[in-house]
């Protein structure tokens, strides 16, 4: 047996060396895969969706650090499928929670570690037994980092023992199943990826392809859309967005005194180029998963980016002055890269909806009003920098600045109020109830109650387009507590579905950093009053 | 124009004016704050009590809306670019009087329904009630008082009449978190009862566990999910317990398996011709197999059909030839539980003046023995240990309620500390008057009944659930709606109305545009269900007449914003 396998494996390098020259030295390419669908937490994806899921979860990376190497997700699940015991000992599962290290001995220092340690940590078997019976809602922290553990553990031991890798259609219902270890199929595709030889590797991931393709057809996913959601989940539309919101907004501000007219024009065509390129990710996102793309942090973040550049653009249309652009940029490009880092906070996958959000409907006229309403404060705190920064550079806050703040801050009080009322009433349908202070209704509200004492504050002459730049920066901050505080730093309330851990030191330096601005913004602003006195 | 110079006028602007706004709107966002900081810290009821629904905060927002009424009597005589500064005005003291009407006539409940259960017409509102049975055999009488609101203490105490009468009930002390003491109490016409005390310091946990045969609820506890606590009148036979699974097999596809159980992890393949079965590791002819039973192991294994061109046709599987183009078979598998069923019990049966007891893993006793009244046996879950604090060969269970201390689990009861005034200078002994159930207090001669927890009340109507349905995303246990079914009939005129209630979709009784929009209506949303019991739907259960005023105050705010914000009439 063995030695057939070795004189196949001879043939066949020389074979490939014969032709190639060089491809018995080429590397497997375990991308070969990709395209296979798997079902897996509720839908039918692409093999390297699958992949990059299950690298998140395991390692917290998509991108995991094996040795000296990293190497990316498909390559990773690609090589746990087809020889699971190799990776049994290989330090891959992330523990980064340092009180469950100390508590259950392990070494401090190390962040990754292997699932045979892990099993083997009796302290941290009898946690699992302990921490089960205190879940929910009220579990301290411990006790729900010893649980997504024990979860990540779970995941392995469904890898390690195939029984994740559902790939086979089957022709009784929509229960797909993993390939028992002794299938041709996986046989003839381990054979191949244990040669070693990249050739026959590929012939056999193509075949393998076709075969599982060719499994009750009916119940296969289009494949247009398996290979959108592989083109989307390749190209990163989201990145190119910021690349290219940050080339027009660097454009602008380097032309704005000397070039204004040409770098105005780059600018714009920067801006609609990266917005295009959001359009299409949000295709891409609606087509895969039939919904509108607000349905977690990850897509709110790059929803409420997408808000601000389009407010800007259309201010921009009415009054042509560059500083809604100048406001725009940075704010969008700062959220889009947070989106873009954060995978194990603001987490990417394509998830099936909790049932409540199953409305089409509801999902977007409420959430997408509300974020959009967001976005046009997101947009107000843009416009209060530029602000800002003008009086710590010693001068005065225009008139025409203060004027594009209060149109700006207009729009996200309208959106709120409209978004928060209809939320009301989806509540009144789903819920039973039409307003019971639950807090994410009530940060909707204190957020719009804080703006409404802004725009009065205004009218009542208590303050200006300075106080008006002081309070769209405090406005922000109540903003990020309904969007953000509600659902990672309260946690409770029946929003459960966005509720999520991470960031909180992000979060916190954010409103440090705006509260120093703010801060520094005022003292400046009190000694050029009283030097003109 | 409102002159400033008459008193009233005076007092119009002064309620009117920019700065009470101010006021009244910074005061109520930072009380909303501190409420959700409230809620985070200690539970809703406590933002409710103190912020939401304290009289202050009511009272607060009545001077929101004066403000917003008189604010608009200033701009009197109105303009046309005042138009959406009043709608967007007066749309908010609509949507707060629609509030206001809901919370008054109105009512918010919940109503559980099974499919297995006759028709009810009874809901559980949320509000917190006492009942009182005085004396006589007259029935109880419900008086509206919730204890986590009131907070009575020594300081203030809070007395309730008790009805036709002149005596009082005086609580005097409030518990969100009780629990009960149960003993045994020597009674000769009872049953054997024991009491157990279990001890884990890994979950750092003592339970005294009350166990009376009879009942079935004093006779099986259940302890976290991780085992089970028989006491029964003998040890059972050790009999075996058959657990199910289909296995479709296909030469060309994974086979697909249906288990009740973990499964029975017997595999099966099919020959490509289709006439040949390996099961186990023994192979045997097809036709051998028909009406059949064969063992392995301790499994036995039926097959029950086979087609040799298998396709789905009209939902049902069928063969589109005789040749074997796609062969497969179904095969029923009978497996013994014992071996595989993945639980913990300990099971145990009077014996002479103590217990006799076995511990029980996955169907296979591990451990037997008899202990005495004060003797202790290890499990085997954990650490967790069992200490045999008691035994009576005739009791019944008595309890004492009493608080729930700092380092004990919450149980999630709470109740009033009180006792009863007959007016005549006597009082009796105070007690736990705990919710969900009826404790009586005594004075002297004299006894009521008290009960406390939530008001149930009728409807004019009954509900009968036909049907619960939970879809499940594609391959997950995950749902993804839940439709109920249910059965509406007017008590009255007999009129039935099948209706439909799923997420996002309440069903309605008596449903129709008027009573939808006016608010007159019955709305069931779906709330809650139980994973262990598919027959059973919780349904929230919505009756509001102040809807439409809220639906009203609504729409109009959106449009004053809009018109305020972005309509300039033309200057004449």
């Amino acid at each position: 047996m063995r030695n057939i396998y070795r004189n196949d494996w001879i043939l066949g390098g020389l074979f490939a060396l014969f032709i190639s020259g060089a491809s018995l030295f080429a590397a497997v390419d375990y991308s070969a895969l990709d395209a296979i669908p798997v079902q897996h937490e509720g839908r039918k994806k692409p093999f390297l969706v699958f992949a990059q899921e299950n690298a998140l979860m395991l390692s917290g990376k998509t991108v995991v650090p094996v040795g000296d190497r990293k190497i990316p997700a498909d390559e990773l699940l690609v090589r746990i499928w087809l020889e699971p015991q190799k990776w049994l000992d290989r330090p891959l599962l992330l523990v980064d929670y340092l009180p469950l290290k100390e508590a259950v001995g392990l070494d401090p220092a190390q962040k990754y570690f292997s699932y045979t340690k892990l099993m083997a940590n009796s302290a941290l078997q009898m946690r699992f037994a302990s921490s089960g019976m205190r879940s929910g809602q009220s579990a301290d922290s411990l006790t729900k980092k010893t649980n997504e553990l024990r979860n990540r553990l779970v995941t392995f031991e469904g890898l390690a023992n195939g029984s994740l890798y559902r790939v086979a259609a089957t022709p009784t219902g929509t229960q797909w199943t993993a390939l028992p270890s002794h299938q041709p199929e996986y046989v003839a595709l381990k054979n191949a990826f244990g040669s070693g030889n990249a050739v026959r590797f590929l012939e056999a991931a193509q075949t393998f392809q076709r075969l599982l393709g060719s499994l009750s057809p009916e119940d296969q996913p289009a494949s247009w859309k398996i290979g959108l959601e592989v083109f989307y989940q390749k190209w990163h539309p989201f990145r190119w967005a910021w690349i290219l919101y940050a080339i027009g907004g660097i454009v602008l501000a380097a032309t704005w005194k000397s070039a204004p007219a040409l770098g105005y024009r780059i600018a714009w065509s920067m801006m609609l180029a990266g917005l295009s390129f959001q359009v299409l990710g949000f295709i891409c996102r609606i087509l895969i998963a039939g919904r509108p793309p607000v349905t977690n942090m990850y897509e709110s973040v790059i929803w409420v980016a997408f808000g601000a550049v389009t407010f800007s653009l259309i201010f921009e249309a009415i009054y042509r002055s560059r500083i809604f652009l100048l406001a725009a940029a940075p704010v969008a490009v700062l959220s889009l890269i947070l989106a873009d880092s954060q995978p194990a906070a603001l987490n990417p996958a394509l998830s099936p909806l909790v049932a409540v959000l199953q409305s089409n409907f509801w999902l977007t006229t409420h959430v997408l009003t509300i974020t959009l309403g967001y976005a046009a404060f997101l947009l107000a705190l843009g416009v209060a920098h530029i602000g800002l920064i003008q009086v710590i550079l010693g001068r005065k806050l225009s008139a025409e600045l203060t004027h594009y703040l209060y149109r700006t801050l207009q729009v996200g009080v309208l959106l709120l109020a409209v978004g928060t009322i209809l939320g009301a009433v989806w509540a009144n349908y789903s819920w039973g109830r039409f307003w019971d202070w639950d807090p994410k209704e009530t940060w909707a509200l204190i957020a719009l109650l804080v703006y409404l004492f802004i725009l009065h504050g205004r009218i009542a002459g208590k303050w200006a387009g300075f106080g008006l730049a002081v309070g769209a920066v405090v406005g922000f901050l109540s903003i990020v507590m309904a969007w953000y505080g509600v659902n990672f730093v309260l946690g409770v309330g029946l929003h459960s579905y966005g509720f999520g851990s991470g960031g909180f030191g992000i979060a916190l330096a954010f409103v440090g950093v705006e509260l120093a601005l703010v801060a520094v913004a005022v003292a400046r602003r009190y000694q050029l009053c009283s030097s003109s006195v | 124009m409102i002159s400033k110079t008459t008193p009233t006028g005076r007092l119009i602007h002064f309620l009117g004016s920019l700065n009470f706004a101010l006021l009244l709107l910074g005061t109520i966002a930072i009380a909303c704050a501190v409420a959700t900081l409230f809620e985070s810290r200690f539970d809703s009821k406590v933002a409710q009590v103190y912020i939401y629904k304290a009289p202050w905060f009511i009272f607060w927002l009545s001077f929101l809306c004066v403000n917003l009424f008189c604010v608009t009597l200033t701009r009197w005589p109105w303009q046309k670019k005042h138009i959406g500064f009043v709608i967007t005005h007066y749309g908010i003291i609509t949507l707060l009087a629609g509030a206001v009407i809901g919370s008054f006539f109105g009512f918010e409940g919940n109503v559980t329904l099974h499919t297995e259960k006759p028709p009810s017409n009874r809901l559980t509102t949320s509000r917190s009630v006492v009942q009182i049975q005085g004396p006589g055999n007259r029935p109880p009488v419900s008086i509206p008082f919730d204890a986590a609101a009131v907070r009575p203490s020594e300081k203030r105490p809070h007395s309730l009449r008790v009805p036709g009468t002149n005596w009082k009930i005086v609580a005097s002390d409030y518990a969100p978190e009780l629990m009960r003491d149960s003993y045994l109490e020597t009674d000769l016409a009872g049953q054997p009862g024991v009491i157990l005390k279990m001890t884990s310091s890994l979950a750092a946990q003592t339970l005294e566990i009350p166990l009376l045969l009879g009942e079935p609820a004093t006779t099986e506890t259940d302890l976290f999910g991780l085992a089970k606590i028989r006491w029964l009148p003998k040890l059972p036979e050790n009999s075996t317990q058959w657990k199910q699974e289909t296995q479709m097999v296909f030469t060309k596809f994974a086979p697909v398996i249906q288990s009740e159980g973990s499964g029975s992890g017997i595999p099966v393949l099919l020959s490509a011709d289709g006439q040949a079965l390996t099961v186990g590791s023994e192979m045997h002819a097809r036709a051998d197999l028909e009406g059949k039973e064969i063992k392995v192991g301790a499994a036995k294994i039926q097959l029950m059909a086979y087609w040799p061109d298998f396709a789905m046709q009209n939902g049902r599987p069928s063969t589109k030839s005789q040749e074997p183009n796609n062969p497969a078979a179904l095969l029923r598998v009978k497996y013994p539980a014992a071996s595989l069923q993945r639980e913990l019990a300990l099971e145990m049966t009077p014996s002479d003046s103590g217990v006799a007891y076995r511990l029980v893993r996955d169907g296979v006793v591990y451990t037997e023995g008899k202990a005495l009244p004060g003797e202790e046996f290890g499990t085997g879950w954990m650490d967790w240990s069992v200490r045999v604090e008691e035994f009576q060969p005739a009791a019944r269970i008595a309890g004492v309620t009493r608080k729930v201390g700092e380092n004990e689990p919450a149980t999630g009861i709470q109740g009033f500390w009180a006792y009863l005034d007959t007016g005549d200078g006597k009082t009796g002994e105070p007690r736990w008057i705990e919710s969900g159930r009826f404790t009586t207090l005594a004075a002297g001669e004299q006894e009521v009944r008290v009960g406390y927890g939530l008001e149930v009340i009728q409807v004019p109507f009954t509900m009968k659930l036909l049907s619960f349905e939970v879809p499940r995303y594609e391959g997950t246990d995950t749902p993804a709606n839940y439709i109920s079914r249910i059965e509406f009939r007017d008590s009255q005129t007999g009129k039935i109305k099948v209706a439909e209630a799923k997420m996002n979709h309440p069903a309605s009784w008596p449903g129709g545009v008027w009573a939808v929009t006016t608010g007159f209506n019955y709305k069931f949303s779906q709330a809650e269900w139980n994973p262990r019991d598919l027959g059973e739907t919780i349904l929230q259960v919505l009756y509001d007449p102040g809807w439409f005023l809220k639906w009203v105050g609504s729409l109009a705010i959106c449009i004053g914003i809009g018109l305020m914000f972005y309509w300039k009439p033309k200057k004449a």
